[in-house]
């Protein structure tokens, strides 16, 4: 017997050719490789597009963005309904870049818990907890920010409020946020942005209505005159607010579309 | 080595006779490589050996880093408002407030205005009111018309501040640095390192109530300190010396103007002060003396100065001729208009000869003058017909005997009482080499069981030959405050963390005696205490203030004023802390206010002295001249001024004057020796002093710099290198000299050996080089060659970068500046997007609502006079401060990289080796973006992230910006800058984390993970410091100057707010249109916006302003001053940043100069043949510039 002969009773081994060959081989289920893979360039040609669009779409990113708040502060029950104007606690909004979250004197200005308070509404309110706790510590209130643009866009509340955009334009009828809290209804993109810059016209109101949540261009007595006089359809507001819009941009010498679309004008 | 090839490879290969570096001077192929190319460290060739397999390594990975980056679509991290509890009446959040305060340095104090950001204070400029550092006339004035509550006029106040120096500005660097000490730190005997190596002792945290608690001030205490001046200083001095005697209260400070009071006394028999009032001086002569860049009034000396150059536009002229004897170019040898370069030993036998001429009794002149007699005879000549007109002063580093001359030489002059005004000096006749000496000899006595460090360093920096680490050990108890744990903390037994004087209450006292108060911007960071404070625990009051401390010594003022009587400054009680000052009524409490307002008692100065200084006796004979094998060495102040600053990356970073060097303090010396030893850049030197007596020589190591212009056998040691222990930043960069200086003297005598070793010098010199000639032009066609005739003229002759002339040439020829340039704005392709001066014949009023019109509403504009830039700096740290630009670190300057927006480049002329201005001298020229209205920059940007505004600012769009770096590369001013790293992260990274030993390069942040933003990188205490009006840039995006786009921004919003508001209230109250504000209103008027350069300024060179407005003293200096033209014109970029031509007034035409752009010998049309293809018009009557 050669060393080399197979013992007797096993299988024969295949020969080394054939083992070889099967090498080359593609098994059956390779055959589905390429359906598959066309089948995967299709879908995720389409997927991609779709979730990169989708996925940067500021809409979906930002719209409607409501964190909770430390104090469920209602300005439905404060704007709404006492009808106290935004600038009462937003001071410094006609003055400064920032609209600034009143202090929290402010709020204990009404809210008082102190003996001798000469306002003391809810003084044992739990939702009011953490504002007395920041009169007490010293410490601030830490309010979450809904509304947060990039940090390389300067946005200045003060341009924007003296020459007649209105707070409700951009933050929605806040009036109506009840306790869930503020909430963002435009989505402060780029291109939101710029749409008013190219056409101030079609948002602007006279300066001393800004605060108004509810104004409409059918308010100002120019525009009634102006309806009066056939000028304007009756309940057109688009050109309603056009005429109206147009007056206030020349009024407040708002610059030209290239002055407002440069980049140095939001950006620094 | 290559410094000084042959005459003719110089005319045949640079063609430029104004040169920057040896390297271009000699036409080195590495200048030419500068001037061609960007990045000349950069080779393409290394990329492109890339194998296949390492590009799809690459590839790969930056799409799987894109694939992580994508997971970061989502809103981004909530962020906070907190709100103030109680809001401070008056404050605005996010509206800048600026406080006045000061800074000291050596004793003598600046006043300041710090701009505060929501509590943070981020910017530092001088105060206006103190007349040291501003106009207090002009501020007065702006303050009363910004009483009338118009917002123009408040705008202009606040935009109108004094000058604060380079070091000044970078405080605020200072103050947010991580590694500044937060704890009181005990120092455990046994970690002391028996041979003194004092890196190796390990401090163990302690409290501010261990130490109080631990009792060490009973008896025999000591103090050594800093120069103090001011009230609370002197009265803690008072009080430490009730206690434990007043001779044991030790000054120290390794820069002192010891020499200067010694001159003073022999002169005078005590010590004064000289007041001087550059302004008034038509002949000024500073011998070894940087007094308008390194002196306690530079600024004051700075302003005077400028204003009399700025005359030389007047019809009648009286501009100022300043003469300079130094070692080397500074800020004032170059900017004197005849300038010798000389020994320091020499200076005494100039002013030798000097008082000989001018005729001084007593003086004779025996030594040789030896090559300077034409420089002295010019001067004397000079000095006789200004008598009582003219200025003679002599550097700190001269001995007293050549104070005492300079003394009479001036009294001679009859410029005693007229342009130098005498007063006393508040320090005394003290001198500071005296009182540390008598501190060590007490030690050494065993005198002292508490010795009190208060700032300084002694251990670094006090004179070698006290060997002071050893000699503090003789106390029992070394007690050291200061802002770092440094070299005298590892020495001491206690570190006590020093308030910074941004945080701390303080006072002191300006050059000419102004008393100013220190107002702490924020609260002690790190719970440091002030220098007043621990003396007041010292003294057994650990509970007062600083405040209380402070208020209660400028009682004795308050009460001067406001009862007219003297009222000696009482103590409170130390346990209450309660001030029982004199006065506490209403009229001190208003008087009190008012000074915490201006920061200073406005008017306080100290009192006049008329005294005679003693018959002049010669100086020279007292002098120890080197031999000829040997170095005269001189120590000025270097990037870390003495050490002090060696962990302010700003400083550290900031080119030095002339040298350009950042991150190091090699030794200067000069072109001749250097040749001589066979020395280059960044070879290694061994400096050795004599120790004297028995002693072992001292010896220092250190590379060299080979110094244009330097006199030969002179030797510049830059001191405050080479730190063993202090912060990440500073540790070991540069090379500590101090053990060369043995006795704390300013100069010395030592031998100069070269020495094996090399350290590569990050020096800018080569950097940035605006190519006059466009060498490498690659025959790119007809309109290019053209316009590099019309530039360059033929080879050897020079370009037209900078324009100069004589004072006699420009009365001569006014329009000197512009009738050799050969622009033709008729041979235009395209239409000019707009010409700003509306006289121009070319002049096309542009559609004002159009895309071109660069000019709506305003148009913003720059004009920088080089007459009077003197090249200090302050501008560079001004815009680094004001614009959030970060600091890259050695590595990064020697690959080009710095990130300074704006630079000041330095243009030399003449032969290296030359030691006189007739045959060499320099032009200072600060750099920064010219905003093209045609931008080269903006033509290649493939996303338009740079574009202009309808203003005529050539805006960088960071957000859009992906960095090609296609615009860096089409700007021929080179003032483009590419973040390749995340540089404000790289201070807190692992490469100046770890001391900046033996590092590779280290951008950690770069490689972390791709949502891990700079911002979450950089220590949480630097972020405090940024500008929030800037945008923090990220890697892979360009930046420049953008003209403080903030500052215009800002202003323009609350000009034009408040026009609305005051709009809508007339039209509520119904008021008749004459009483509404005007649509002119709106608009900005001329000083409303001061940018950052230009407030930093001590000569007030930079203007900056609306073009549209023909009032605007931009507009006055673009279009109706003849000096003004435009960098590289010729390529019709329309620069909004313009230069007024540099102007000397020297005695006689510069040699230098002969084959100047100006002055040729024959006409240049003839010279060159580019026929009659354009206009001739050198010859035509000159028309107003636009």
């Amino acid at each position: 017997m050669t060393p080399n002969a197979p013992p007797p009773g096993d299988p024969p081994r295949p020969s080394p050719i054939s083992r070889n060959v099967e090498k080359f081989i593609f098994p059956r289920w390779a055959n589905y490789i390429l359906p598959l893979l066309v089948l995967g360039a299709i879908g995720g040609g389409m997927y991609a597009p779709a979730a990169v669009y989708l996925g940067l779409n500021p809409d979906n990113l930002n719209l409607n963005y409501r964190p909770q708040q430390p104090i469920p502060y209602s300005h439905a029950t404060h704007v709404g309904q006492l009808g106290m104007d935004c600038t009462f606690c937003h001071t410094t909004v006609n003055h400064a870049a920032f609209a600034a979250i009143p202090p929290s004197q402010t709020c204990v200005a009404c809210h008082g818990n102190e003996p001798g308070a000469s306002f003391a509404i809810k003084p044992n309110s739990a939702k009011l907890a953490p504002l007395y706790e920041s009169i007490a510590t010293g410490d601030p209130i830490e309010w979450i920010k809904v509304h947060d643009i990039a940090d390389y866009a300067y946005f200045n509340h003060a341009a924007h409020t003296t020459k007649g955009v209105g707070c409700v334009t951009c933050h929605g009828r806040v009036d109506q946020m009840g306790e869930e809290g503020v909430y963002q209804v435009q989505n402060l993109s780029m291109s939101w942005c710029i749409e008013c810059h190219r056409q101030p016209e079609k948002y602007l109101r006279p300066a001393d209505e800004v605060t108004n949540m509810t104004w409409s261009p059918f308010d100002e007595p120019e525009v009634q005159q102006a309806v009066a006089a056939g000028e304007i359809a009756e309940g057109d507001e688009q050109a309603a607010q056009l005429y109206i819009g147009e007056k206030i941009k020349a009024h407040m010498q708002i610059n030209n579309k290239y002055y407002m679309q440069a980049c140095s004008t939001c950006h620094r | 080595m290559s410094t000084r090839p042959p005459q003719s490879s110089i005319s045949s290969q640079s063609g430029s006779a104004y040169w920057r570096s040896l390297n271009e001077y000699a036409g080195s192929p590495e200048a030419r490589a500068a001037l061609t190319r960007e990045f000349p460290s950069y080779d393409p060739d290394e990329l492109l050996a890339m194998g296949r397999r390492k590009f799809m390594q690459l590839a790969g990975a930056s799409m799987a880093l894109a694939g992580l980056t994508l997971t970061g679509c989502r809103r981004w991290p909530k962020e906070q408002v907190l709100p103030y509890n109680a809001r401070p009446d008056g404050t605005m959040p996010g509206v800048p407030e600026t406080f006045a305060s000061m800074v000291q340095r050596g004793g003598y104090a600046r006043g300041t205005f710090v701009t505060s950001f929501d509590g943070r204070p981020i910017k530092v400029d001088g105060n206006p009111l103190d007349p040291t550092v501003g106009d207090p006339e002009t501020a007065r004035i702006l303050a009363e018309t910004a009483k009338s509550g118009d917002v123009h006029a408040q705008n202009k106040l606040n935009a109108f501040v004094g000058v604060a120096d380079a070091r000044a500005q970078a405080m605020t660097l200072e103050m947010y640095d991580p590694d500044r000490s937060r704890s009181v730190m005990t120092i455990p005997a046994v970690t002391r390192d028996p041979e003194g190596d004092l890196t190796k002792v390990q401090p163990e945290f302690s409290s501010w109530d261990d130490f109080v608690a631990a009792g060490v001030f009973q008896a025999n205490v000591a103090v050594l300190a800093e120069p103090m001046s001011g009230l609370a200083a002197a009265t803690a001095k008072v009080l430490f010396g009730e206690k434990f005697g007043h001779d044991h209260w030790h000054t120290w400070s390794p820069l002192n103007r010891d020499c200067e009071i010694e001159g003073s006394k022999l002169a005078f028999g005590r010590a004064l002060r000289a007041q001087y009032d550059v302004s008034k001086a038509k002949v000024i002569a500073a011998f070894d003396c940087d007094f308008l860049h390194e002196h306690p009034s530079a600024i004051a000396n700075a302003r005077g100065w400028a204003k009399n150059r700025k005359s030389a536009d007047n019809a009648d002229p009286t501009m100022n001729r300043m003469y300079a004897a130094g070692v080397a170019f500074t800020p004032t040898l170059a900017s004197a208009d005849e300038h010798v370069q000389v020994r320091p030993s020499k200076i005494a036998v100039m002013l030798d000869h000097l008082a000989n001429k001018l005729g001084v009794p007593g003086v004779s002149s025996a030594s040789d003058l030896n090559g300077q007699t034409l420089f002295i005879e010019k001067l004397a000549k000079d000095l006789k017909s200004a008598k009582g007109e003219s200025i003679v002063v002599a550097g700190a580093s001269q001995p007293a005997e050549v104070h005492a001359l300079v003394w009479a030489i001036n009294d001679y002059l009859g410029n005693l009482g007229s342009t130098i005004i005498t007063t006393e000096d508040p320090a005394g006749g003290a001198l500071q080499t005296e009182s540390i000496a008598a501190l060590a000899e007490k030690l050494h006595a065993g005198e002292v069981d508490t010795l009190l460090v208060l700032g300084g360093n002694p251990v670094y920096d006090a004179p070698a030959a006290l060997n002071f680490a050893d000699a503090i050990r003789k106390a029992k108890t070394v007690v050291r405050l200061g802002l770092y744990f440094d070299e005298t903390s590892a020495a001491a037994d206690w570190h006590l963390p020093e308030a910074h004087p941004l945080e701390s209450w303080g006072d002191g006292q300006a050059w000419n005696g102004t008393l100013l108060l220190q107002q702490p911007l924020i609260e002690p960071m790190f719970g440091g205490k002030s220098a007043i404070e621990v003396v007041a625990l010292a003294t057994g009051d650990a509970k007062t203030t600083g405040f209380d401390l402070v208020r209660r010594s400028w009682s004795s003022i308050v009460g001067t004023i406001a009862t007219g009587q003297l009222v000696a400054t009482s103590r409170a009680d130390g346990e209450t802390g309660i001030f029982d000052g004199p006065l506490t009524g209403l009229e001190a409490e208003k008087t009190w206010r008012k000074f915490v307002h201006d920061g200073m008692h406005a008017g306080s100065h100290l009192p006049k002295v008329s005294a005679k200084p003693a018959p002049a006796k010669p100086a020279s004979g007292s002098i120890h001249a080197a031999d000829a094998e040997s170095f005269e060495a001189v120590f000025v102040p270097g990037p870390a001024y003495d050490g002090r600053h060696a962990n302010n990356g700003w400083l550290q970073e900031l080119p030095q004057p002339f040298t350009k060097v950042c991150w190091d303090t090699p030794a200067h010396l000069a072109v001749a020796d250097c040749k001589t030893m066979g020395l280059q850049n960044g070879d290694h030197v061994a400096v050795t002093v004599a120790a004297g007596g028995d002693a072992a020589d001292v010896r220092v190591e250190l590379p060299v710099y080979v110094n244009p212009g330097q006199a030969p056998g002179t030797v510049v040691l830059p001191l405050g290198g080479g730190r063993p222990v202090t912060g990440n930043v500073g540790t070991g960069v540069g090379h500590d000299v101090y053990p060369l200086r043995l006795h704390g003297e300013a100069s010395a005598i030592v031998k100069i050996d070269k020495v094996r070793g090399y350290t590569e010098l990050a020096t800018t010199t080569d950097h940035h080089l605006i190519d006059p000639e466009r060498l490498d032009t690659g025959g790119t066609g007809a309109v290019e060659n053209w316009a590099l005739q019309k530039r360059a003229g033929k080879f050897g002759k020079e370009g037209y970068i900078i324009k100069e002339a004589t004072l006699a040439e420009y009365i001569q020829n006014r329009n000197f500046a512009n009738d050799d340039a050969h622009l033709d704005v008729r041979l235009q392709l395209f239409q000019t997007p707009s010409v700003t001066n509306p006289g121009d014949p070319d002049f096309v009023q542009p559609n004002p609502d159009g895309p071109d019109a660069f000019n709506v509403p305003h148009a913003w504009g720059m004009a920088v006079d080089l007459a009077s830039c003197i090249g200090c700096n302050a501008c560079v740290v001004a815009c680094t401060a004001e614009n959030n630009i970060p600091v890259v670190g050695k590595d990064q300057v020697l690959k080009s990289r710095e990130m300074h927006w704006l630079r000041v480049d330095h243009y030399l002329k003449g032969d290296p080796e030359a030691t006189s201005s007739d045959e060499l001298y320099a032009v200072q020229m600060p750099v920064s973006c010219v905003h093209c209205e045609n931008a080269p920059c903006e033509q290649v940007c493939p996303v338009a992230a740079t574009v202009h505004d309808t203003e005529g600012l050539n805006t960088m769009v960071y957000n859009r910006c992906i960095g090609t770096r296609y615009c860096a590369n089409n700007c021929p001013y080179k003032v483009r800058r590419f973040n390749y790293f995340d540089y404000h992260s790289k201070l807190d990274s692992d490469f100046f984390r770890s001391k900046n030993v033996g590092v590779e390069v280290q951008n950690k942040p770069w490689l972390a993970f791709p949502d891990m933003q700079q911002g979450d990188v950089i220590d949480q205490v630097r972020r405090m410091m940024f500008n929030p009006d800037v945008t923090v840039r990220m890697r892979g995006v360009m930046e420049k100057c953008t003209y403080c786009t903030q500052r215009i921004t800002r202003t323009k919003i609350v000009a034009k707010a408040d026009w609305a508001r005051r709009k809508t209230l007339a039209e509520q109250a119904g008021k008749p249109m004459a009483e509404h504000p005007t649509d002119e209103d709106r608009l900005l008027q001329d000083g409303e916006i001061r940018t950052a350069c230009q407030t930093a300024c001590p000569t007030d060179c930079i203007s900056f302003g609306n073009l549209n407005d023909p009032a605007a003293r931009v507009s006055i200096e673009q279009q109706r001053n003849p000096r003004s033209y435009r960098l590289l014109e010729e390529l019709n970029h329309r620069a909004r940043t313009e230069y007024l031509a540099k102007l000397t007034n020297p005695v006689k035409p510069r040699k230098a100069k002969k084959d100047g752009a100006y002055g040729d010998d024959e006409p240049k049309h003839k010279a060159d043949d580019h026929g009659d293809e354009h206009h001739h018009d050198e010859h035509a009557e000159p028309a107003a510039h636009g």
